[in-house]
Parts: C-alpha cells; structure tokens; sequence
C-alpha cells in the first residue's frame, strides 16, 4: 500500500472558515444562538484529526470527549455533502459510513481539499484498487488456455523422462 | 443559460469526476426524460394539497377541532393562515424552476468497480460506493413511475436502517438511481459486477477478490510451454 501523501498526513486541524459557518449556523438558529456558539466554539478549537496509516482518528470536546477510530477498510460508502453557504465559504463535509448503523460514523468537516480527500478515502476502500474484474467468458477462457498449458507441460515432462529413461 | 448562471450564483461544482476504475469502464448515466414530467407532476400534486388545506384552514372548514385546541386565538390563527398560503404561491415560481435544475445536475456513474451518484442543488450530494461493499439491489416504480417508463434502483450497502414496507430504506447506506428510464440495462449492469465478488462485502481484505483473469496472459503461458516442448523435442 502507497505510504499517506504528505498533503492528507499533514492534516490535523479544521481550516478557519470552519469557525465562520459555525457562527452563522449559530446565528440561523436565533433564539438558540448563545447555546450554539458555545458548543460549535469548543468543537471547533478541540477538533484533532490523525490520518494514519490504518485509519482516521478525530476527536473533539473537553467536557464530553467524543473520539472516533475508524479503519479505511471499512468504509462502506462516502458521502461528499455541501449547501450553498458551505460552498460559498470554500467548505464541504465527507461523511463516511461504516456497516455499523443507521447515521454517519464519521463527519470530516473544515478540509482545505475535499475531493482530494474524497479521492484518497476512495483509493483506501475494498475493492477500489484490486485488479480489474474480468468478464466472465474471458475468464473462462483463460481457464482452458491455462489447462492447456499444464498439458503441454505434461507432454513435456512425460517426453523427457522417456529421454532420459 | 439561465441554469448555468444560477448554478454559478450557488456555486454548484461542474459534473463530477468518475471514480476510478478500469479506462473505458466508466458509463454516465442520467435520469429519464420523463424523470422531469414526473417531477413536475409531483410538484404540482404537492402544491394542490397544499392549496387545498390552506383554503379550508382560511374557511374554516376545520374550526370544530381548532377552536378547541386555540380557544380565543382562533382568530389570529386565520391570520397566520393566510400568511402561509401567501408565501407558499409566492415560492412557486421558484420550487418550479428547481425541479427543472434538479433534473438538469443529476449525474449517476458506474465504472467497474465503483458507483457515483451527484444530485442537489441548494444542498449538493455525492455519494462513492464500490461494488465490493454492495450487499442488494432493490428496484421499484410506482403506478405514475411505471406509466411514464421510469424507475428508481436503489444499491444498498451493509448496515443500513430497516426497509419500509416499498422495499426501499431512507437511510444513509444506499445508493438511489431515481428516475432511470432504462432500469433493467442498469440493474442487469450492476449485477454483472457484484457477480466478481464472492464474499460478504463486510470489510474482508481485498484478497479475497477474485484474480483477474486475462485470456491474452494465459494464451502467453501456452505459447512458452508449446516453445519449451519444441526445444526438448529438438
């Protein structure tokens, strides 16, 4: 497996623009906005990602500390999601699922390069990269080739023991 | 035209790339023609309940059970009805016109070992999926879907929320191919390349999967085993 590109290694906090939708998400839920900006405030300053080798890392909280490990192998789907206010600020959040349940098991948010990180995500998943499935009648095909082979092998050996006999 | 630029005042991102896969295997498909009648159609529906409930809310029609749960604000409650109903024909124009750009930035790709599906305007969706995690494929069509020759595909992978009683889930591990008006050629598709994965799609490694099997490969076997039995005859 290709070693982690140093762009995705390099990875460990949330871009700044990040802090700027919390505060309008904030703002959007009016009444609710002091609560808000607290919590979206210390998520966004505790947010740590750690792409390794295996898997991601991300943690965030201080008070309730969430942490979540999840292997790239089994990432079942990814989900690249964006609304207009998101996209006008340059941001995109990948959700990513694992066959554990029903919601997302990990939301990457504040990427500088989400499709790149999509790309990478993707380049880390089963059956992204194996080699290329072949249809079946060429497979079977190759079967017969290859037994063929195996006989000529045998005439082969058969012949020379006869030889050297 | 009109499209482009509001896509452009949105900022929703150009097609998508296809997910790699083998050259040559990547198929883009788009929903059907009548994908955006039948939007249409649904549009309409929606609207006419809408403005069916709201004029008999505005009447009174429903004044015997409300009158009981808003005793004396029943009056203001007309107010606010109307207010909604207004601000529900003045978004007309516009739900309108998104059913038409929702038709339009609708893009399903299939390569062969993966699946892309982009849709979304205000919210822009992309989901990547690979055939090796697919566990079924659920295809349907309602009465109005059927007569207009669409249907949805739905792929669904490991872990998803229960069916409903259509047989499609709601929930974050599937993959929709809605309005598709060539139904069985995808499903046939996607069934040709889960056929190459043998195992559970939950999380085994990829040794699992099948070796390629190339004809050319194997016809160079038997030509260096015909070679080898040449050069011991000789």
């Amino acid at each position: 497996m290709d070693p982690i590109p140093r762009q995705i290694a390099s990875i460990t906090r949330p871009v700044d623009s990040l802090m700027t939708y919390y505060v309008l998400k904030a703002l959007a839920t009016t009444l609710g906005f002091p609560v808000m900006i607290g919590l979206l405030y210390f998520r966004y300053h505790t947010m740590r990602y750690v792409f390794g080798e295996e898997g991601i890392r991300m943690s965030w909280g201080i008070l309730f500390r969430h942490e979540i490990l999840l292997n790239y192998a089994r990432i079942q789907d990814i989900h690249l999601r964006s609304n207009a206010i998101e996209r006008a600020l340059g941001l995109a959040r990948i959700e990513i699922q694992t066959a554990s349940g029903g919601s997302s098991e990990m939301t990457l948010e504040g990427l500088t390069d989400p499709e790149a990180m999509r790309d990478f995500l993707y380049s880390r998943m089963r059956g992204a990269s194996h080699t290329t499935p072949a249809s079946t009648e060429s497979a079977k095909l190759a079967a017969v080739l290859d037994e063929i082979a195996v006989e000529l092998r045998a005439m082969r050996v058969a012949m020379e023991g006869r030889k050297d006999g | 035209m009109v499209d482009e630029w509001v896509a452009r005042i949105l900022r929703v991102p150009p097609e998508p790339d296809a997910p790699d896969g083998s050259p040559g295997s990547v198929q883009v498909f788009r929903a059907g023609k009548n994908y955006y009648r039948w939007r249409i159609l649904m549009w309409a529906l929606q609207h006419l309940m809408l403005l069916l409930l709201g004029v008999a809310l505005i009447l009174g029609f429903f004044n015997f059970v409300t009158r009981r749960v808003l005793g004396p604000m029943q009056d203001l409650s007309i107010m606010i009805e109307v207010v909604a109903l207004a601000l529900v024909l003045a978004g007309m124009p516009f739900t309108y016109y998104l059913q038409r750009l929702d038709y339009r930035f609708r893009w399903y790709m299939v390569t062969d070992r993966s699946l892309r599906i982009r849709n979304g305007i205000w919210s822009v969706e992309e989901l990547t999926m690979t055939f090796a995690n697919i566990q079924d494929i659920a295809v349907t069509a309602g009465p109005l879907q059927g007569f207009l020759g669409l249907a949805d595909i739905e792929v669904r992978s490991a872990g998803g929320g229960t069916p409903g009683p259509d047989g499609t889930t709601s929930g974050k591990h599937s993959a929709r191919f809605e309005g598709v008006d060539n139904a069985e050629a995808l499903r046939d598709l996607i069934q040709d390349r889960l056929r190459h994965y043998r195992d559970a799609g939950l999380g085994d490694g990829d040794h699992h999967a099948p070796v390629a099997q190339e004809p050319a490969e194997a016809a160079q076997r038997v030509l260096a085993e015909a070679r080898a039995l040449r050069a011991a005859l000789g």
